[in-house]
Formats: structure tokens, sequence, C-alpha cells
């Protein structure tokens, strides 16, 4: 539990990231280092983003599935870990 | 219900009733009428006089004669038309239009039971039906089917089920949402379980309710998932990839895109590029540090076998407190800032070698003169580990150098059996293996001291018989194994010379090499040609040997002791060497009297380990801070020819003529 939250600030800490929010499996984060209306806006959108690109991974062939997404956009790039039970994301400005 | 005629009569109601007969009809309705009213002008005289015989002839004329009528139609009698107005909600009287339709709505509904209203049935005159054919074009029918995954009908019981509503905000109770993910069978008025996943993007955000007791579980339950675990790992792996992007680019050997999104930069870029020379140099590329390891000396490091990503590094005592507690960090190039996993030793650490055989397998050579093989596949730190502690036979000095050998069994000559062979200070060279879960070892060599007292009378000569005065052992500091016969191996020791002893025979050595007059600090065999090997010692020198040869065939000079010397594995004529104060890559193709590259370390720092890497054209260099630089190589001109001709060729072209003749 302690080197958990010891890599989560470490990953914080790194280079051009702007910011980390857990979120539950119901859509509520869990943890966030972001203000709160960000991160429940970034919590809805990337919950069924990250759905919507499960299913077509699976739709296409049923034994695959998604492991990770990331979606680079001009000004940050977004990573999502996603499981059944959480989502992992990190918000990050790689050309700084 | 009474009947009121209409003013135009009765009429038949057959639906079937053809255009001929409903104007038979009219016809006789309107004579009748024409009776009793004012006539058309034509038959006014005639029925004034003859009333009764009007009638006959009528009925005569009926029935013989063929009329024409003539049928027009009249315009649209519009009885009633009253078209609803329409109002927007939003206007200023909406309100008062609203309650009027709930007034009305209400009279409405009141009416059945009411004594004032009456129904009534009322009789109209219905239009003749027309029939109208129309063609249209053929519509196309088009079969489609869609096959339907497992998963999509699938629906798993931890998936759950996104519970929203607009009275949730009201609500404000999280108990009930919660309890409704944990029994979905207990359906609460909450519970939409109709609405898929995907239909939630068009509902409501919730607001986040504090930190309530049940998502503080949650939380730790996801916490110490390993799922969980891994994705972190990714995640940082994934953000320093963007942040280390060009760097691994280049350690890859990849091309690097430009990111159009970049910020453009200032034109010194351009300026820079166009002073780049070709060179030969070294750019740094990146630093393993971190602040476990900040103030030991990197002592030794070994690649991965099996996963070429993986770097072990020893971390030995530092400069001003000795047995300091040992380090081993293992480092992998996708992540500089912290390493995948730390051992932690009970004493300094010397050496450390990846097994081939079993690739997780790392042997730890320590300063106390005991040896630990530590498991590192396991994440967790408290795998158990075989250490030699408690062996008899153990090393009474530091162990300088571990190597886990593949040897061949004589019989079958197709198993290889590796073991851990390692050479100590107390001059023995062993080797070890496991036994009731504790290591134990053979000797496989003592080192006896071949120097005799008298140095000074012997120096001269160029071979010495090998008398061993005093049977006392010195110190071996390094050994190498053959790269294709693992019967042989070099052992370089303290006094400087260079002996070549085979496994199978424990008592003599096959060959001795003297050149050096101090310690040999590391020995290794070319990769690329079977004979020929390199040593250098504390003498600032570094000796090219080949095998059957007793003097050495080439010499370079360093200003400093040199700490060690690597073979690069992809060109067999460049090697490098790393001393207290700089890194020297020398290439045999350019110069035999400097090196082809020199790195200055920084002031302060000294630089003390080296290793090459196998895939690509970088080297990675421990100091004395605990940091581990990865520098490229850089314009380095090799030639293409087969690399063990090239050491030939050079051989032959820069040996002495004393050389030639013991090459003949």
């Amino acid at each position: 539990m302690a080197d958990v939250e010891e890599t989560l600030k470490r990953i914080e800490g790194h280079k051009g990231v702007i910011g980390t929010i857990i979120v539950n499996s119901e859509g509520l984060p869990i943890r966030t280092t972001l203000d709160n209306s960000t991160t429940s806006l970034y919590a809805r959108l990337l919950r069924s983003f990250t759905t919507l690109a499960r299913s077509a991974v699976r739709d296409v062939d049923p034994q695959n599935d998604l492991t990770f997404v990331r979606i680079r956009s001009k000004k940050q790039e977004i990573l999502v870990a996603p499981e059944n039970n959480y989502l992992l994301v990190v918000i990050q400005n790689p050309s700084e | 219900m009474p009947f009121s005629r209409s003013v135009l009569g009765s009429s038949k109601l057959s639906s079937q009733s053809t255009i001929e007969s409903v104007n038979e009809e009219m016809e006789e309705t309107f004579c009748r009428r024409d009776f009793s009213f004012s006539l058309p002008e034509s038959l006014l005289p005639d029925e004034k006089r003859k009333k009764g015989s009007v009638k006959e002839q009528m009925t005569q004329v009926l029935l013989k004669g063929i009329k024409d009528i003539l049928i027009t139609e009249t315009d649209t009698i519009s009885l009633l038309d009253i078209p609803p107005t329409l109002v927007s909600v939003n206007a200023d009287d909406a309100d008062v239009i609203i309650e009027r339709n709930k007034q009305y709505s209400e009279v409405c509904r009141n009416r059945g039971n009411n004594e004032k209203y009456v129904e009534r049935a009322m009789q109209t005159l219905n239009g003749a039906t027309k029939n109208k054919q129309i063609q249209n074009n053929l519509m196309l029918m088009v079969d489609t089917a869609t096959i339907v995954s497992a998963f999509d009908m699938y629906a798993p019981p931890e998936q759950e089920v996104m519970v929203y509503s607009p009275e949730m905000k009201q609500t404000n109770d999280t108990e009930t949402v919660v309890d409704s993910r944990r029994s979905p069978e207990r359906s609460l008025s909450l519970t939409s379980s109709a609405s898929t996943v995907i239909s939630s993007c068009s509902l409501k955000d919730v607001e986040t309710v504090g930190s309530s007791l049940n998502t503080q579980v949650d939380f730790e339950l996801i916490m110490t998932s390993d799922k969980f675990q891994y994705s972190l790992l990714l995640m940082e792996r994934t953000v320093l990839r963007n942040n280390f992007q060009s760097q691994l680019a280049a350690y890859r050997k990849l091309p690097l895109l430009e990111d159009p999104d970049r910020l453009v930069k200032p034109k010194e870029g351009e300026q820079s590029e166009a002073e780049t020379s070709c060179s030969p140099a070294l750019q740094c590329l990146w630093v393993f540090r971190c602040e476990l390891s900040r103030g030991c000396r990197v002592s030794s490091m070994a690649w991965n076998k099996k996963n070429p990503d993986l770097l072990a590094v020893g971390y030995g005592e530092t400069d001003y407190r000795n047995h300091e507690q040992g380090l081993v960090c293992c480092w992998s190039i996708k992540n500089p800032t912290w390493p995948e996993r730390i051992i932690n030793c009970d004493s300094a650490v010397t050496t450390v070698d990846f097994s081939s055989n079993s690739p997780g397998q790392l042997a730890v050579g320590m300063s106390d003169g005991s040896i630990a093989i530590h498991n590192v596949q396991s994440a967790d730190n408290k795998s158990p580990f075989i250490s030699s502690r408690e062996c008899a036979k153990r090393h009474l000095g530091p162990v300088w150098q571990l190597r886990w050998n593949q040897q061949e069994l004589s019989f079958t000559g197709e198993e290889k059996v590796e073991s851990l062979y390692s050479v100590g200070a107390d001059g023995r060279i062993c080797k070890w293996f496991v036994i009731n879960g504790g290591l134990d070892c053979t000797d496989l060599m003592k080192l006896k001291k071949m120097n005799n007292t008298l140095r000074k009378t012997e120096q001269n000569k160029p071979e010495k018989t090998a008398e061993c005065v005093l049977s006392v052992l010195t110190p071996g500091l390094c050994f190498d194994f053959h790269p294709s016969d693992s019967n042989i191996y070099l052992t370089g020791t303290w006094e400087g010379n260079i002996h070549k002893c085979s496994c199978s025979n424990g008592h003599q050595f096959l060959e001795t090499y003297r050149k050096h007059f101090c310690p040999v600090n590391c020995i290794t065999w070319c990769p690329l040609h079977p004979d020929v090997f390199l040593s250098c010692s504390s003498d600032s020198t570094i000796q090219l040997w080949k095998q059957d040869c007793i003097n050495p065939l080439l010499s370079f000079t360093s200003n400093q002791p040199v700490a060690e010397v690597r073979w690069s594995p992809k060109h067999a004529t460049v090697f490098g060497a790393v001393n207290e104060e700089r890194l020297e890559i020398w290439d045999l193709n350019s110069s035999f009297l400097d090196p082809v590259i020199v790195q200055p370390a920084a002031p302060g720092l000294k630089m003390t380990s080296l290793l090459f890497a196998s895939l690509t054209d970088c080297v990675v260099v421990g100091d004395s801070d605990g940091q581990v630089t990865a520098y490229q190589l850089q314009n380095l001109h090799v030639g293409e020819s087969s690399q063990g001709d090239v050491i030939q060729g050079l051989l032959h072209s820069a040996s002495p003529k004393e050389l030639q003749e013991t090459l003949m």
C-alpha cells in the first residue's frame, strides 16, 4: 500500500504531468489532483469513451481486450488505464 | 334518438350507391320540390293546365327516354372551420391559455355525467367515394443481418449499472447507491436496470459526494489489487516515454518523427546542426539515478541475458564508509527515474551477474565474501534467496568477480549445465552449487603467488619458471571464460599475472602471461575473435594478447589506473576503457596510440564501471555518486568487412618483428 502511494506520487511528479485521477466503477472520482469540476468532467467523459473503445476492440475480436488508451490532442495527452473496477487517468503535457 | 330530416331530405346511406342512383334520388326529390315550390319556366304553363296528365306524362317519358344530366361539382362548402391557434410556451399569455385548456378538458370530462349535455345524433350526407389509383416505384428490399457476439449479450456481474436520476442530486443519498451496487436483486426506485452504459453519456453528471466511508473502502480495495499496480507501472512508463522519447528513439535507433504540435524552436537549433562534424563523439542519453543510490559507488553492472532492457547495478561502499549496507538495483530502459527492483544486501556489493539458464536469477557477490542468489522476477522483495553465508568454505575476503558459465557435459554434449563461478580475495576460484537451500562450493583453482621474493634478478628474463617459493595465495581480481570453449578461463591476479587455466586441471596453470606489474583489474575475451583478449591494470596500461603468445601484441597507455575494459559486441576493433577520470573508446582501425573518443568525468565524480549495450551503439558508465549514464556512440567509422578478418589484419600489420616470429 505504501509503495503504491509512492508510485502515484512519483508519477504525479514527473515532468509535464498536469494531474492524475482515479475513478471507481461508478464513475465517482476517488482520488484526484485537479479541481472538482474538471475532475468530474473528465471522469464522466472518459468513462463512456473507454467503454466505447473497449466495445469496439471486442467487437472486432471477442477474445481481445482493451489495455490502454492514449488520446493525443494539440495541447495535452490523456492517458487512461481502464480496468473493470477502476479507471486510472493521467493528463500530461509532453511538449514542455 | 329522434331523427330529424335535413333540408336535403333523406338519402340512402348505402355504401355502394352508384352515381346514377343517387342522381335519380336527387332528381326525385327535386321534382317533388319543384312541384310544391317554384317550377322552372318551361314546365310552368303545362303544369297549370294538366295537373293530372302531367303526372302520367312524366312517368312515361321517364320510362322511355334517356335524359342527359349534367353534373357539376359545387364548391366545397365549409360548414365549420376553426383552425387551431398555436401559442408558444414562452409567450406572455401562455399561462392563461394553459388555464383555459385545462378548463376545457375538465368540461369534456364532466360532460358524460352532466345533465346539461344531451347526446344527439346527426346524419350527414356523405360524399361519394372515389377510387384513385396511383403507380409507385418498386420499393427495394434489402436483407441485413448482424452477428451479436457473446460479449454484447453477456453482462458480467461486476459490471456496474450506472445509476442516475434527477432525484439523486436532491436526496444526496450515497448509501442507497452503494447498496444497489452490492445487492442488485434489491430493486430500489433509483436503479434503472434497462439503461446501458453507453447511454450514460447523455445523463447528467453526478456531483462528488465528499469522502464518505464507502469510497474510502473502494479506494483501498483498488489500491491493493495487482491490476492497479500493473496499471501504475504502465502509466509511469508511458508518461516517461513521452518525456524521454527522443533519447529512447536514439537508443533503439529509431527515426524520430517531428511532433507537429511542438512549439517551433528558435533558429539556434539549426545552427548547431550545421556545426556538428562527423567526428566520433558520445552523446549523453539519460542517467539512471535515484535517491537510494546517491552517494554509493557503482561497483559492477550486468545486463539481463533474456531481456536486454534490464540492467542490474551493484552499489558498493561509499568512499568514507566501509562495509556499508550494499544495494542492488535492477533498472529498466523504460524507466530511468526509478529502478524496477531494489534489493538490499548485507554488505557492500562488489559484483553482479545474471544467469542465462534461468534469466530471473541474479548472483550478487559481496565484500564480506558471501554470495547471494536473488530472484528478480517476483516483485515481492521478501522472496527467499540463497546465500552462502553459512557455507564453511566461503570466501574469506571480498568476492571480486562472479560468473555464470554453461558447461557441456562431456557424454551428451548437448546439455548445458550452468554453474556459478567466483574468484575472491583469498585467492581461490570456486564453483558453487545449491545444496539444501544453501550454497556450497568446490575449489577449482588456488592462485598461488608466482613471483619470487627476489624479483630484481629475474625481471629481465623473458620467461620465468613456475617456481613457487611461498605457497601463499594471491588475491584474484578478475576472470573470464572463453566464449566458445567453456573449459578454459583466464584469471588476473593481484600480482599482475594472468593465468590461463582449465576447469579440469586444478593444480597447474596452462599458461601465464606476464606484463603488468600492478594488479590486473579486468580481463575480457574478444567476443568476435576467438583467440584475442584484453587486460587492463592499475599500471595505466591496457594490453592486447593473443592466446598462444606469451607477450602482448599491442599495448595502450592511459593516464590513470584503468578500472575496466570491455570489447564492443558489434565491432571487433572497438573497445572501451574506463579509469577514474575519463571514459575512453579505442578504435584499432583508427589509431593505436590514442583513444578515438574521450569523455571526461563530471568534476567531483569518478567513473568506476563500464558496459556495452548488446543491440545498440550505446555504453553505460557507472560512477562514484551512484549514477549510471547511458551514452550513445556516434560517428564511429568502422569497416564493413567481417570482424574476425579485421582483427587478423590489424594484428599482422601492427605486430613487431618478434611477434611475427612467434606467430609462425
